[in-house]
């Protein structure tokens, strides 16, 4: 088959329909909180535009360079350098809120956490190129594969950031998976994270708080369990067709980040069934479209790249929403390209651009 | 399995060749489940077969690419999954968790109806509502509630433990502070605290303070009658409630509010005139002082229209400061209590012996010089008397006179009386807490009873039932339910002038009858046991009556504790008030014609003269000339006021008008046109007295010829302790003038017409509470 002239417009087309939705969705959910804290409604909404421009910029940009081009140990690892300091760095620059996820610079703010997620799919994409043959050697395949991952991760949680953790080892998870990783593996590694998770959780107040309000959200519904029945409060009010656009009254300071982890909720509370439900086809099809990349892409590097990429929007995307509907315990998971936060919405977009750099070249 | 159903709409869809390619890895995978879970169980196994199986396959990518459609189709599962949970939340649980969202983003806070203000017949206010704001506490919101409370418990001087116990007990709401002072309000507002909030409602404020208290009742916290006509009326005073829905966000600051308007409460007109009701209210607080009586009453209702025009009742207390109440206070005697009537009953016995033919005024008793046996029981009068007329029993309040009679009438014929003069049943007031009072079934009545209750004992009636029956017999013999109210739905004031219609009309006595016991009663004034009740330049009738208390520990009447009491009317021949005046347990003298009848005599007088009732009666000397000096003055101002053209030969002739009534006269005499036509005129006024006043007293051109009685120009200072203010003369001032002195003597001026003062309501001389309405007609 002849390669590709044009990129996926299905991918690209998607992806614009989804930062469109994020830009209104945004202003819709934070207007109010953005008047009052700031002054002016357009705060979140003017932050969110630049950021997504930026990000447009960065993945047509990522569109016209050949992707194999990254195929180089300069640019993985240094990658990979340059997110483990700043992942390091963040713990003696930041201390708002007893976390440290941010650098502040300038005016902007940017979350180190989530270039963790490109890094290591391009170094996972980049070392397991060459090693799909020996994918059941552990001691010189599996382990090397996963170090980076375990680093980030310790460093993650211990920002702490769980929920972007849980989101790289399931990234990781995923390329491994397809890559061909035995499934004891998997196994092994899911056993070996019971421990850790378990003091993550359960020795942590918060978190088991979460826990057990996701377990039973009415057995304190002022505290622990607020968060959870605020959103579920939200998507039912919405119906089939929804408040309508900006009419919404949950994301009025019941609802926690409304215009971040919970801005599905607001979705589903204003624009409905209808709304949400078009919102998780998007996805789907962006899934689909991405799992048909990686279908047709030949070379085994951009193949690992297009599954990193799309199962890191999915994976995402649907931990965020079952986080919504009650359906997962709470975690800090952006929706990607709808939540606000720029260097979420800059770092996926420019990964899409990658993406669509390698459907231009699939088969 | 469940996803095999899905392909059928999936094939459906249109989709290129590549497409099917993918759809077809999806079907592989779908089969490939089913099998590979049969095969084991164990998806490990499993995958590592199929993995390692298709390793060895040409197409080493094919092998990945199953990975690949594991990955996608447990994405896609989890899609699915989102999907329906979606459907489920927004399409079955809509209605559960929407009221769940309705709760919280709507407070649904009542917002109480402005109360119905009541007013007396002039459209002066008596009670109305007033903004106050409540402080209330959500507990949960409070971070700190033991700080929170003893910020607010310094500012309102209350006990925190006690607010803290409060909002312990209730997690969600409670009251700090209700209906708070705007200064105390507004030092909490500063506060800022957490969960502290503010609610607007309305505060029952009686601007007359103790004015007939009791007839107004007062309102609770919750702003529901608790006695009086604001209980009797509540439902109408409340009106309904509206609803504020307030949407609230997570922080409860609101924003938005669809509001349901409240209906305001109805207005309430008594029939109440508070001019009258000060003026017995203040002269019975002057002989509760001089008597030391435990309690009081005083009722003064128009006998033609059965309208209460005043009910006082000591001890009283002042319904804005309701919380500390002593609940003896609270008591309307005139309604609820029951006291044996004495000899103000007689009236009755005579009244019916003489209805009957029986007797007749003149007919000779022997009253056996005090002392009579009744069925072996000896009855002594207070006072030994020998044969007098039947006038005299009644004047002499002789008990064997009345006794005699009433054993002529028999048990049957005097009950049926004492029934048609309202007693034994309620007389259906608008005011709570009626009592029937204490009337024995006549089946079981034994000769001594019928003889105590002849002379007033052994029988229990209320201070109101006592005014009904001298109202009837003032009323020529026509029974009227009292009644204290006039509307119930008015427009604000100024009210329109709407003719009162007595209703549960009934005639007991024919008027010969009541002429005659009128005649009689006159003679009580005269020359009986009520001469401290003639009044000056009116006639006046009446009854005394001085009942022994029953003492319920001693099982038997009292020699200490008596009621006195004294009921009557005036003018005699078209009697304009009734008063009635009664005296619980007066200390040192105790008789009725000692401690009420002054009472009648200063309440009467008073009312009569702000009435405007024409003087039937020559006044005394001293008086007299009093009045005339004053009107010569006025007459000067008043010369050539077309609109009244009598007045001056009202002047020089008021030495010697209208006293045809010194001497009583029949009602025969009355109707046969003996008396001046002006005599029989004076109908009380119906509506508003002050109003009618103003309009004109004396109508009818034919009157306005002859001789017309002395229009008054009110007593000065009779009763230098008198409260309130004296109300200056407005005749002869031009407009700003009298706007000037109105305001001087803190007095509200209402004026009509304009040009030069020639009316005015109440006369220069009465005293009024301070902001009274001073009613001036001036005229070029």
């Amino acid at each position: 088959m002849a390669k590709r002239v044009s990129v996926d417009t299905w991918l690209f087309t998607v992806t614009l329909f989804l930062v469109f939705i994020g830009l209104v969705m945004v202003f819709s959910a934070s207007a109010v909180m953005a008047k009052e804290r700031y002054g002016t409604g357009y705060f979140f909404l003017l932050r969110q535009l630049m950021w997504a421009v930026a990000g447009l910029a960065a993945m047509i940009a990522a569109m016209r360079i050949d992707y194999r081009r990254f195929k180089a140990p300069a640019i993985v690892f240094s990658l990979l350098g340059i997110t483990t300091l700043m992942l390091i760095s963040v713990f003696f620059l930041d201390r708002a809120h007893h976390t440290h996820r941010w650098i502040h610079w300038g005016g902007f703010s940017f979350q180190p956490s989530e270039l963790a997620k490109p890094a290591l799919i391009f170094f996972l994409a980049y070392f397991l190129e060459s090693r799909t043959k020996s994918m059941d050697d552990w001691r010189n395949t599996l382990l090397p594969a996963v170090t980076p991952t375990l680093l980030f991760l310790g460093l993650i949680v211990f920002q702490p950031d769980l929920g972007t953790a849980i989101a790289c080892a399931a990234i990781t998870a995923c390329i491994l998976f397809v890559a061909g990783m035995e499934m004891k593996y998997l196994g092994y590694g899911l056993l070996a994270s019971m421990l850790p998770l378990y003091f993550l959780i359960f020795h942590v107040a918060y978190r088991r708080a979460r826990i057990l309000a996701f377990l039973n959200p009415y057995s304190d519904p002022q505290g622990k369990g607020f968060h959870i029945i605020q959103s579920l409060i939200a998507v039912s009010t919405g119906g089939i067709s929804g408040t309508g656009l900006m009419e919404g009254k949950q994301k009025l300071f019941y609802l926690p980040e409304p215009h971040t982890d919970f801005i599905f909720s607001v979705i589903c509370e204003e624009l409905g069934l209808i709304g949400a439900i078009a919102l998780v086809i998007l996805f789907a099809v962006f899934l689909w479209r991405g799992i048909r990349v990686a279908l047709h892409t030949q070379d085994i590097f951009g193949k690992f790249l297009v599954v990193g990429i799309t199962s890191m929007v999915a994976v995402q995307a649907f931990i965020n929403i079952s986080v919504v509907l009650g359906l997962m315990p709470t975690k800090g998971i952006p929706l990607p390209f709808i939540s606000y936060g720029g260097s979420s919405l800059f770092l996926t977009l420019a990964c899409v651009g990658v993406l669509l750099n390698i459907s231009k070249q699939a088969e | 399995m469940r996803a095999r159903r899905y392909l059928p709409a999936l094939r459906r869809c249109k989709y290129s060749p590549s497409d099917r390619k993918f759809i077809s890895g999806l079907k592989e995978f779908i089969r490939a489940v089913p099998v590979n879970w049969r095969l084991a169980g164990v998806g490990r196994h499993i995958c590592l077969k199929s993995v390692r199986g298709r390793a060895v396959a040409p197409n080493t990518a094919r092998g990945k690419n199953t990975r690949l459609y594991l990955l996608g189709g447990v994405l896609f599962l989890w899609c699915f999954a989102i999907c329906f949970r979606l459907v489920y939340l927004q399409i079955f649980c809509y209605g559960e968790y929407e009221q769940r969202a309705e709760h919280q983003h709507q407070r649904s806070i009542e917002v109480s109806a402005r109360r119905g203000i009541i007013y007396d017949r002039g459209g002066h206010e008596l009670a109305m509502s007033i903004n106050v704001e409540s402080v209330f506490a959500v507990p949960n919101e409070i971070p700190d509630l033991r700080g929170t409370i003893s910020l607010i418990s310094r500012i309102t001087h209350e006990n925190p433990h006690e607010i803290l116990a409060r909002c312990e007990a209730s997690k969600t709401f409670c009251w700090v502070e209700r209906k708070a002072d705007a200064d105390v309000a507004e030092r909490i507002r500063n506060l800022n605290l957490r969960g502290i909030h503010f609610q607007k409602e309305s505060k029952r404020f009686y601007p007359k303070r103790e004015l007939a208290a009791q007839v107004l009742g007062y309102v609770g916290m919750d702003d529901d009658g608790v006695s009086g006509i604001e209980r009797e009326y509540n439902d109408e005073l409340k009106g309904k409630p509206g609803r504020m829905v307030i949407s609230v966000d997570a922080r409860k600051q609101w924003f938005g509010s669809v509001e349901k308007q409240p209906e305001p409460g109805q207005n309430i007109v008594l029939t109440l005139d508070q001019q009258i009701q000060y003026i017995a209210e203040k002269e019975l607080a002057t002989a509760m002082q001089q008597t030391h009586a435990i309690s009081g009453t005083v009722i003064v209702e128009n006998p033609h229209t059965g309208e209460i025009l005043a009910l006082a009742n000591e001890p009283t207390f002042n319904p804005n400061v309701s919380e500390h109440l002593n609940p003896k206070r609270l008591v309307n005697h005139a309604i609820s209590d029951v006291y044996e009537p004495g000899s103000t009953f007689k009236t009755i016995t005579i009244s019916a012996a003489l209805d009957e033919k029986l007797t007749n005024p003149n007919e000779m008793v022997d009253c056996q010089m005090g002392s009579i046996v009744v069925d072996g029981v000896r009855i002594h009068d207070s006072e030994p008397h020998g044969v007098l007329t039947v006038s005299q029993v009644l004047a002499e309040s002789s008990d064997v006179g009345a006794i005699k009679l009433a054993f002529r009438l028999g048990n049957e014929r005097f009950y049926q009386y004492i029934r048609a003069f309202g007693f034994g049943e309620k007389t259906g007031i608008e005011l709570p807490h009626e009592t029937r009072g204490l009337l024995r079934p006549v089946d079981r009545w034994s000769r001594v009873a019928l003889a105590s209750t002849s002379m007033g004992q052994g029988v229990g009636i209320s201070a109101i039932q006592l005014a009904s029956l001298i109202s009837a017999i003032a009323n020529d013999g026509v029974h009227i339910a009292p009644h204290i109210v006039i509307s119930t739905d008015s427009p604000p004031p100024p009210f329109q002038t709407v003719a009162f219609h007595p209703t549960g009309e009934r005639r007991v006595i024919s008027s010969y009858t009541a002429a005659e016991m009128k005649q009689m009663m006159e003679g009580v004034v005269l020359r009986g046991t009520g001469k401290k009740a003639v009044l000056e330049g009116y006639s006046s009738a009446g009854k005394t009556g001085t009942a022994q208390k029953f003492d319920r520990e001693a099982r038997a009447y009292s020699h200490t504790k008596y009621v006195g009491s004294f009921a009557g009317f005036a003018p005699v021949n078209n009697p304009a008030i009734v008063v009635a005046v009664i005296i619980d347990s007066a200390v040192g003298l105790h008789q009725g014609g000692q401690v009420a009848a002054p009472v009648f005599q200063r309440v009467a007088q008073q009312t009569l003269e702000y009435l405007h009732i024409p003087h039937d009666v020559e006044l005394p000397a001293s008086r007299r000339m009093l009045m005339a000096e004053k009107h010569v003055k006025e007459r000067d101002l008043d010369e050539g006021s077309p609109d009244h053209p009598g007045e001056a030969v009202d002047a020089q002739d008021s030495g010697q008008d209208t006293v045809a009534s010194a001497t009583p006269i029949t009602q025969g005499d009355a109707e046969s046109g003996v008396l001046p036509a002006s005599l029989r005129e004076p109908e009380l006024p119906k509506q508003d007295p002050v109003k009618t006043a103003q309009v004109n007293q004396f109508p009818s051109g034919s009157q306005q010829s002859s001789v017309l009685p002395m229009p008054l120009r009110g007593p000065v200072a009779l009763d230098i302790e008198q409260g309130g203010i004296v109300v200056p003369s407005f005749i002869g001032k031009g407009l700003r003038s009298a706007i000037e002195t109105a305001e001087a003597s803190g007095l509200d001026l209402d004026a009509v017409g304009s040009g030069v003062a020639n009316e005015q309501s109440p006369p220069a001389g009465t005293h009024v509470p301070a902001g009274s309405q001073v009613t001036v007609r001036f005229a070029r």
